[in-house]
């Protein structure tokens, strides 16, 4: 009686300390921040009270907050998108035998283990019109004689960040689908030659199919990880010019600390929070319905 | 004959483009090795050159007495460490009870668990500050040890969940039927066999929580208590900015992690299939 | 008996100094932890000595005292740590003070936040404080400075602190920008004088690039870190500006609209760096230090301690027949209101007694030598262009003794300047709205539709 009264709540108390860590430092913050979206906060940030849906209606009234939203999608897509196609191909290579195949694969943990902050100045750095390595070398090279200037407008700017973006999520992406094809059987690629396969079949038939576990981790993590990224846009233009290459998580950062509006800051918040959650609803829906079907 | 040509013109573009990739991965890299060696004057003279003109070994030394470098250091060692071990103690035995035990509301945790994923830090920023503000952990290394730990336990939990799903959980039982209770069995049975996974996610927390940078940005004020990725701005400052110190604190900021990585490659592999295909 | 009473004094002293740790410090752990040193270490001296009564009442009235101040350049830190603090502790040991150096990357963040969980410094370095006027944070200046400091204080600067009638705030230093060329350059580029009026500046940009197309012949900074300055060198002496003469927002005059015209003319003729909207004003100091930089507007001490550039100093230039305007900066020191402090009139002393120590001549103006800028108060002002030689500027800047001759130009033209209209509750909206309007602009919108709407946004 004792012992089955103790295996029922023995679940509850292993996960105890977890649940009290992630109440305390996530949830708790969730509702303040929730509760700061309804708030009205003055510039300097006193909370001077409720304020209904006030903070809501002014950020869906600016212009600005739905050109960051539409940058935040296609962020997202492009760096999520691009990151897993290249990672798959790059991981299909490093696949192969090949001399210094173990160098290469070390190679390509690098931006991985780089601190996004140093990957962003640096590539800053590089991409700088008039002081920037990378006009200098291509015009060593002789490739250009004068200064090119990358980034003559928002949109080259915000392309600029995608590609910073894809660079450091590849490594992830290539190192899930390495992990999944190294687990796949010889004998099913043998089984194909016989049958006389052609590479795109196999990758169809057999590899697709088989890496998709791989994919939906390396694919889910990304979304998440890509839609709330901050260094590297605030380290390369804050969201400028003219607020036009904001992302989220970037434009609520500068609504809060720079232009001193915290109550749309925590809207936008909010909003944020309720995007990714519509993405998991997706998620969870698709992945109940595949789990049916295997059943 | 026709089929070694074919196999002659497929591994030269395979080494074309392990070639490539290698040249703009490491591109970085070597701007920063290459600008760290520089004066600072030749970094906005005319006529710039790739290498610098003459080599300034002596930034490499020099920047750790521009500023308390090696404070910065340990305070991210210490940060990034402490968050490990956190995650890891308590993701452990939640990772355990939702791999091994029935109970009413798993479900509910799990989904709570990828739920807590979603709020990033910078979401966050000003429910954590007065959070902070009340344990009274602002500008306290504690507080960042905390917060980073528990950002990255779903992480944690979710691959090591992944991990013990991957285990049969025969050998336990047998363990169990010998006498052992779940303690027993968890770290005599279970855990050395899942060791891989657990290296997998010690070093992701660790890596997660060294590259953190909004919180520490926030949190954190005294100079002597802000970890490397904060600390870098130092050379940020408000009258000039030192291109060779930043670039030469970066790499050495980098050279540990990549270690640690290079170390682990093999883990890493193994942990993330047995993390991924049951995840 | 003694040690009993040594150990109530000490366990009272750590409750004290705890309920005061919450009225204003981020470091009150800090704060708690000290004091269960000092306690153990009075305790102990105690059993030992007998003179340590009245020692650990001293220190257990310590009023605390919470600073933040900003970031002016690399060592500003080392100043504070090294020179103010221990100084002021030996001259008011009844204060325990604080002090708090934060970049102005962080600074906005900080005081927010901080503001926003009711934990406010007591004082803080800043460059506005309108919005906290607006949300009664702030103590009137007149409660906590004294005549004498009042006395010193240069009037036109005490009077730009104002907002509806009360002072709100010390200037704590200023700054002058003019026009700096390298001497070298134009005279290669054949250009005889510095330019005076905006016609001259193209003409002279044409030149310089003709001469050389490497060399930049241009400066603009119109990046969210410094945008607004570009707005204030071309308005004012264009005879625009952000106000108009009775006082009122004035965004969108004619004057203005010719002004961010000028700027996109500038930047599409290429003699600007190329990315003005990001570039900010420091890498284009160390490029005009390094030679590649004709001619910038900017800051009386952009030029580093190591740069061999043969420069002169020019007023600014203008533009149809206005007179040159020179453009000053000035930050804020402020003290906020706190009434969770137990004892208000003793916080109001040691607020007091911050101020005095800080404006006295030897230490303020040693800051100023250290730090390159320029004083406030007319006692220093006069001190330091004979004295300056007293004092040494920080290591970044060289660390060799002070120039007398720096201080004789620039205090002599920070009389006749215009600065920002800081004091108002829409400043902090209208340096983001005219930063936002100079990008789009250069993003290829038009001037006038950009002003105009920007004027709607803010006095509309």
């Amino acid at each position: 009686m004792k012992k089955s009264a103790f295996k029922k709540i023995e679940p509850y108390i292993w996960m105890l300390p977890s649940i009290i860590l992630m109440v305390t430092m996530i949830a708790v913050p969730v509702f303040t921040v929730f509760k700061l979206s309804v708030s009205d906060i003055s510039r300097s940030g006193v909370v001077k009270g409720f304020s209904g849906l006030e903070n809501f209606q002014s950020i869906f009234a600016s212009a600005k907050f739905w050109h960051t939203l539409q940058n935040t999608l296609v962020w997202t897509v492009v760096v999520v998108g691009m990151s897993t196609l290249l990672g798959f191909i790059i991981a299909m290579v490093l696949n192969q035998n090949f001399a210094c195949r173990k160098i290469v694969r070390a190679i390509v943990v690098f931006p991985w283990a780089t601190s996004l902050i140093i990957q962003s100045i640096v590539w800053k750095y590089i991409i700088t019109a008039d002081f920037g390595s990378l006009n200098v070398i291509l015009k060593k090279l002789g490739i250009i004689s004068r200064n090119i200037n990358w980034t003559p407008n928002a949109a080259a700017y915000f392309a600029w960040e995608c590609w910073i973006g894809i660079f450091v999520t590849i490594p992830f992406v290539t190192f899930c689908v390495l992990s999944g094809l190294q687990s796949i059987d010889d004998t099913y690629y043998e089984a194909a030659d016989i049958d006389g396969a052609s590479f795109w079949q196999k990758l169809y038939r057999i590899t697709l199919p088989l890496l998709r576990p791989n994919l939906t981790v390396s694919t889910v993590l990304n979304i998440i990880y890509v839609f709330n990224s901050f260094p590297i846009i605030w380290t390369i233009t804050k969201g400028d010019p003219a607020d036009k290459t904001h992302t989220l998580a970037t434009y609520l950062y500068k609504l809060a600390f720079t232009n001193g509006r915290m109550g749309q800051a925590a809207a936008v918040s909010v909003v944020g929070f309720v995007i990714l959650c519509f993405c998991a609803g997706i998620y969870m829906i698709l992945s109940l319905r595949a789990e049916k079907e295997e059943q | 004959m026709k089929k070694s040509r074919k196999g002659l013109i497929k591994k030269i573009a395979l080494y074309l483009f392990v070639l490539v990739l290698c040249a703009v991965i490491l591109y970085p890299y070597f701007v920063m090795f290459t600008t760290a060696a520089k004066t600072r004057e030749e970094m906005y003279a005319l006529n710039m050159t790739i290498l610098p003109k003459d080599w300034k070994w002596s930034n490499f030394v020099d920047v750790w007495s521009q500023a308390p470098i090696l404070r910065y250091f340990l305070n991210s060692v210490i940060v990034a460490g402490g968050a490990t071990c956190i995650a890891i103690l308590c993701g452990v035995p939640a990772a355990y009870a939702m791999s091994r035990m029935q109970f009413k509301g798993k479900g509910f945790f799990l989904g709570a668990v990828i739920m807590s994923q979603m709020f990033a830090p910078v979401v966050l920023l000003m429910g954590i500050y007065r959070l902070m503000l009340d344990l009274n952990l602002t500008n306290n290394l504690l507080g960042l040890i905390l917060l980073n730990a528990a950002f990255n336990q779903a992480f944690a939990i979710w691959l090591l969940r992944g991990t013990f799903l991957s285990i049969s959980p025969e050998m336990e039982q047998a363990a169990k039927i010998d006498g052992c209770g779940s303690v027993g069995s968890l770290t005599r049975v279970l855990l050395p066999m899942a060791a891989p996974g657990i290296v997998t996610t010690l070093i992701f927390v660790f890596i997660n929580a060294w590259n953190e940078y909004t919180m520490a940005l926030t949190l954190i004020s005294t100079d002597t208590l802000k970890p490397i990725t904060v600390g870098i701005n130092v050379f940020n400052g408000f009258n000039m900015i030192q291109w060779q110190y930043m670039f030469a604190t970066s790499l050495f900021a980098t050279a540990p992690v990549i270690i640690l990585f290079l170390c682990i490659e093999k883990h890493l592999v193994a942990g993330l299939t047995s993390g991924g295909v049951k995840g | 008996m003694k040690k009993i009473l040594a150990m109530t004094l000490a366990v009272s002293m750590v409750l004290g100094l705890t309920a005061c740790g919450g009225s204003g410090s981020s470091s009150s752990t800090e704060t708690t932890a000290a004091a269960t040193e000092a306690a153990t270490e009075a305790a102990t001296e105690a059993a030992a000595e007998t003179e340590t009564e009245a020692a650990a009442e001293a220190t257990g009235d310590k009023v605390p005292l919470n600073v933040i101040i900003s970031q002016y350049g690399n060592n500003t830190q080392e100043w504070w740590d090294g020179v103010f603090v221990p100084g002021f502790a030996e001259a008011h040991p009844e204060v325990d003070l604080t002090v708090e150096i934060v970049s102005w990357n962080d600074l906005y963040t900080v005081v927010a936040n901080r503001i926003t969980n009711n934990d406010a410094p007591d004082i803080l370095n800043i460059d506005t404080f309108a919005d906290y006027v607006a949300d009664d944070l702030l103590m009137p200046a007149e409660d906590y400075t004294s005549d004498e400091l009042k006395a010193k204080i240069i009037p036109s600067f005490w009077n730009a602190n104002e907002l509806d009638g009360t002072v709100w705030a010390l200037p704590i230093l200023a700054s002058v920008r003019s026009l700096f060329y390298n001497k070298d350059i134009l005279e290669a580029a054949g250009v005889e004088n510095p330019p005076t009026t905006w016609d001259e500046v193209k003409d002279a940009c044409a030149k310089i690039k003709a001469y050389n197309p490497d060399i930049t012949p241009w400066s603009l900074d119109v990046s969210s870190d410094e945008g607004q300055a570009a707005f204030g060198y071309y308005t004012w002496n264009n005879g625009g500006g952000f106000v108009d003469e009775s006082g009122n927002w004035a965004l969108n005059s004619d004057a203005n609209v010719e002004s961010l015209n000028f700027i996109k003319e500038m930047v599409d003729a290429g003699y600007c760096f190329a990315d003005p909207m990001n570039a900010t004003r420091y890498p284009q100091q160390d490029a005009f230090n390094a030679g590649s930089l004709a001619m910038m507007i900017g800051p009386c001490n952009m030029i580093s301690a190591d740069s061999d550039v043969n420069y002169g100093v020019a007023p600014m230039p203008t533009n149809g027949g206005n007179s040159p305007v020179a453009f000053g900066v000035c930050d804020r020191l402020m003290a906020f209101k706190d009434d969770s402090a137990p004892d208000q009139d003793a916080r109001t002393a040691a607020i007091s007694a911050f101020f005095d120590y800080f404006y006295d001549q030897e230490v303020y103006s040693e800051y100023m030598v250290y730090e390159g800028f320029l004083p406030v108060t007319s006692d220093s002002s006069e001190y330091l262009p004979e004295n300056a030689e007293k004092f040494n500027k920080c290591e970044a800047n060289g660390g060799t003794p002070g120039e007398n001759d720096y201080f004789a130009t620039w205090c002599g033209m920070l009389a006749d300047c215009d600065f920002y209209p800081a004091s108002r509750a829409e400043w902090i909206d209208v340096k983001q709205g005219v930063i936002d309007a100079e990008q789009q602009v250069l993003e290829g919108a038009d001037a006038k539709e950009v002003l105009d709407a920007l004027q709607e946004d803010i006095a509309g």
